[in-house]
């Protein structure tokens, strides 16, 4: 009898389909056999086995409890293949000859699934419990239902506070199966999203802050975006479905803050000797020495009052004076002081980064329900760094300072937890390199757990980023990679179990993720959904720009522009 | 055209027949008749032995359906019982059948033929010939001893190999079928791969339509028979 087991499990008993042949080829795989009619048994697809428990029987008396022990299908074997010359003639199926051989070719195929053990979903550790043994030979096997997956693979409920409901997952039909980030567990532990040029990177972020931003979660979040891709985030503030209203008061509104190139600040007086490294490469060890004296100087005199360039300079020659004579034998500095002090006029007198006042306010991006968009497409890529690593800094301060009752009110006082997603992430933490930003990152990841700081970081090249930074994300989104190198440093960073989906990892399409690590359950492959908002990291279409130089509107204009008389010379002809 | 009659099982599905010497039969069958790889047919006596049955087949008045053994000649042996006899005769080849009538009888041309399956046919009052049903394997019934052998003509042989599947209900079109040749393989003796290919022969000449299908089988038998063994 054909029933399909995909149908029937909703409604009536649930169907085997298959029974289980003996164990597979590692100690936690089983392997059982099919004909899988209907084409369900898909890899990836999670098929269980029942398990009486001894120990809840005998505690009660009653029927013996059931536990479904579920498990992942990581390989199917075709038992049964036509001869390949039964596949000679294109036009002739292999079953019309099996039929002229008198074989009834309906239920030919035979399937041996191998099948990597889950475990029994245990509720109160909210984790799998290996049984240790695979299942006896004859068992029957399961088709997991909807509903089943949905309560074990996601640690919480679909719009439940503390949820982020990414996709679907992607074996079954789209929504039936949600795939339900726990938020808590992200923001403590830290994630990672991995994946190459195209694959939808920016386009599952936006879609994890969509849901940070949604009422049940309303989200402290920054986003650091050097390509300016998360701009039409704004429209979170504007779509009805991100309200809620309140009992008391307006109600919940989630705000999106972009801030562009112009308006991005480091406060001079902010940045620390590495930082200055940085900005003013190679210079020579006396230089460093008397800048170093110089911040030094002016902040035991200064505090955390801001001073300017001009005081960083009569620091610097103050500096110089004092080593004069302090060391009288010295040679001159003054060509040192000389130097050190034009390259800081060139640096910071002009930079539209650097003032020796303004910066970005704390409180002012950090506020609960709103979104952050940090847009830093037009800086320097070192400028870039010094950015974020001064931010990450005076976060990680401020934190810290407010959890331990330092500080009670000002800048510093940010008394709830954050979100920081960092795009590009591999420019801020490269691998084999140490740049400006990479240990304040380290430490944020390393420690931002104990202070509410989650870090989420993005990047198309994990084999160019930093492995401790990468091995610090406890949860980790990655999608398709089809570079050996990269994929080689996602195994690495990756926890063991799901390991096995790697492999799945050039076959993935756009819009699909391997989500693995502490937020879910247990590894899954997911489908992200759909964005709310529109979708601004998009590729050019090149032809279609390079159509649009040619049109009609265009060539028109181009020659308007390109007139003689644009030029004013007829005016000046005339002068 | 009958052509002899069983002398001899080997098993159940394989028969020695002996083809009808001269003054047997009124037409004695010539070697085309009883060639390599040709089909033929042997009725099964299904019920009680009905002594007019045959005189009815034979004037067409039967309306009866007449169940055959349908099978294929694999091997041909001459049959000499004189071979070996080296002494002096007294009598020459033209004294022979005078002077020993009985000695020519003792020569005989023995050929085995392996059961493929059944077919039913059906005398219509006309004199024509349907054929109510085919099925390829084993027959459960065996064939009797001195069962009469005939050969089948193309007709007969395309409607034994094309014919609707009754197990089959989602294939209601009758279809090319060669549903004997799995047990054929089964079998030990060293000609029938060969009777296959000539069986593949005779059927691509009676379903031109289907040779693609065909040239399957026949390329697998071909490159097994020829390649592999000379290889």
């Amino acid at each position: 009898m054909l029933v399909d087991p995909g149908q029937t499990t909703r409604t009536q008993l649930p169907t085997p389909v298959g029974i289980t042949k003996g164990p597979g080829e590692s100690i936690h795989e089983y392997t059982f056999v099919s004909r899988d009619d209907f084409q369900i048994l898909k890899n990836g697809e999670y098929v269980y086995y029942e398990l009486d428990s001894p120990r809840a029987a005998s505690h009660n008396g009653s029927t013996p409890a059931r536990r479904r022990v579920l498990g992942r299908i990581i390989k199917r074997v075709p038992l049964r293949l036509y001869p390949d010359t039964f596949l000679g003639e294109p036009e002739i199926a292999p079953d019309q000859v099996a039929a002229m051989v008198g074989y009834h070719s309906r239920t030919n195929e035979l399937f041996e699934l191998h099948v990597a053990i889950m475990g029994y979903y245990d509720p109160a550790t909210e984790s799998f419990i290996n049984p240790w043994i695979p299942p006896q030979s004859g068992k029957q096997i399961f088709l997991a239902d909807d509903a089943m997956l949905t309560e074990v693979l996601s640690r919480k409920k679909h719009h439940e506070p503390g949820s982020a409901t990414i996709g679907s997952l992607l074996t079954r039909e789209p929504n039936a199966v949600p795939i339900v980030l726990s938020v808590k567990d992200v923001v403590s532990t830290h994630m990672a999203i991995i994946a190459s040029t195209g694959a939808g990177k920016s386009y599952l972020a936006s879609v994890f802050i969509e849901e940070l931003m949604q009422p049940h979660n309303k989200a402290c979040v920054l986003i650091i975006d050097p390509h300016g891709e998360y701009s039409t985030l704004d429209q979170i503030a504007n779509e009805p479905s991100f309200s809620e209203s309140g009992n008391f008061g307006p109600g919940y509104r989630p705000t999106v803050h972009v801030y562009k190139h112009d308006e991005i600040k480091v406060r001079l007086s902010t940045l620390q000797m590495g930082d200055m490294r940085a900005l003013l490469p190679e210079m020579t060890e006396k230089q460093q020495y008397l800048l170093n004296r110089a911040l030094q100087k002016l902040r035991s005199r200064k505090g955390d009052t801001p001073w300017s360039v001009a005081d960083l300079k009569a620091a610097i020659k103050g500096s110089a004076r004092q080593k004069e004579d302090e060391e009288s034998e010295g040679a001159d500095d003054s060509s040192t002081v000389h130097a050190l002090t034009w390259r800081i006029e060139q640096r910071f007198e002009q930079s539209m980064t650097f003032d020796d006042s303004l910066h970005l306010d704390l409180r002012e991006i950090f506020k609960p329900g709103q979104c952050t968009v940090l847009q830093l497409n037009e800086i320097d890529e070192r400028d870039q760094q010094v950015i974020v690593a001064t931010l990450l800094r005076r976060l990680y301060h401020a934190r810290m300072d407010t959890e331990r009752g330092k500080v009670h009110s000002g800048e510093s006082y940010l008394p709830y937890p954050v979100f920081v997603l960092i795009e590009e992430a591999h420019h801020f933490a490269p691998g084999g390199a140490e740049v400006v930003s990479t240990s304040i990152l380290k430490q944020v990841l390393a420690e931002g757990r104990k202070f509410g700081i989650g870090v989420g970081i993005i990047s198309q090249r994990p084999g160019k980023l930093d492995a401790d930074v990468l091995s610090q994300c406890q949860t980790q989104c990655i999608m398709r990679i089809v570079n050996e190198i990269d994929q080689k440093s996602v195994a690495a960073a990756i926890e063991g179990v799901g390991r096995d989906l790697l492999h799945n990892l050039p076959a993935l399409s756009k819009g699909q993720v391997i989500v693995a690590g502490s937020a879910v359950n247990t590894p899954v492959i997911c489908r992200v959904r759909q964005r709310i908002t529109p979708h601004g990291g998009e590729s050019k279409d090149a032809p279609e720009m390079w159509q649009q130089y040619f049109s009609n509107e265009n060539q028109a204009r181009l020659r308007r522009e390109e007139a003689p008389l644009t030029n004013n010379q007829g005016f000046q002809f005339f002068r | 055209m009958v052509i002899g009659k069983i002398v001899k099982s080997d098993s159940h599905i394989n028969y020695v027949c002996q083809i009808f010497g001269p003054r047997e039969v009124d037409i004695v069958p010539r070697p085309a008749d009883y060639a390599f790889g040709r089909f033929v047919r042997v009725a099964i006596r299904a019920g009680e032995y009905d002594e007019s049955m045959p005189f009815k087949q034979l004037l067409g008045s039967s309306s009866e359906p007449v169940t055959y053994a349908v099978g294929v000649i694999y091997d041909t042996i001459l049959q000499n019982p004189a071979y070996g006899t080296l002494g002096p005769r007294l009598s020459n080849e033209a004294q022979l059948e005078l002077f020993s009538p009985d000695y020519i009888s003792e020569k005989a041309v023995l050929i085995y033929v392996i059961i493929l399956g059944t077919m039913e046919e059906q005398q219509n009052a006309d004199g024509s010939v349907t054929v109510l049903s085919a099925s390829h394997g084993i027959p459960p019934l065996s064939l009797e001893l001195d069962s009469e052998i005939e050969t089948m003509n193309d007709e007969e042989v395309r409607a034994f190999h094309f014919f609707r599947d009754p197990d089959r209900p989602d294939q209601p079109e009758p279809y090319l079928q060669m549903g004997y040749l799995p047990h054929i393989i089964a079998q030990r003796s060293n000609l029938l791969p060969m009777v296959v290919l000539r069986i593949i022969d005779q059927l691509e000449r009676l379903f031109p339509h289907n040779l693609a299908l065909l040239s399957i089988v026949k390329r697998n038998f071909a490159w097994r028979l020829k390649v592999e063994t000379t290889g």
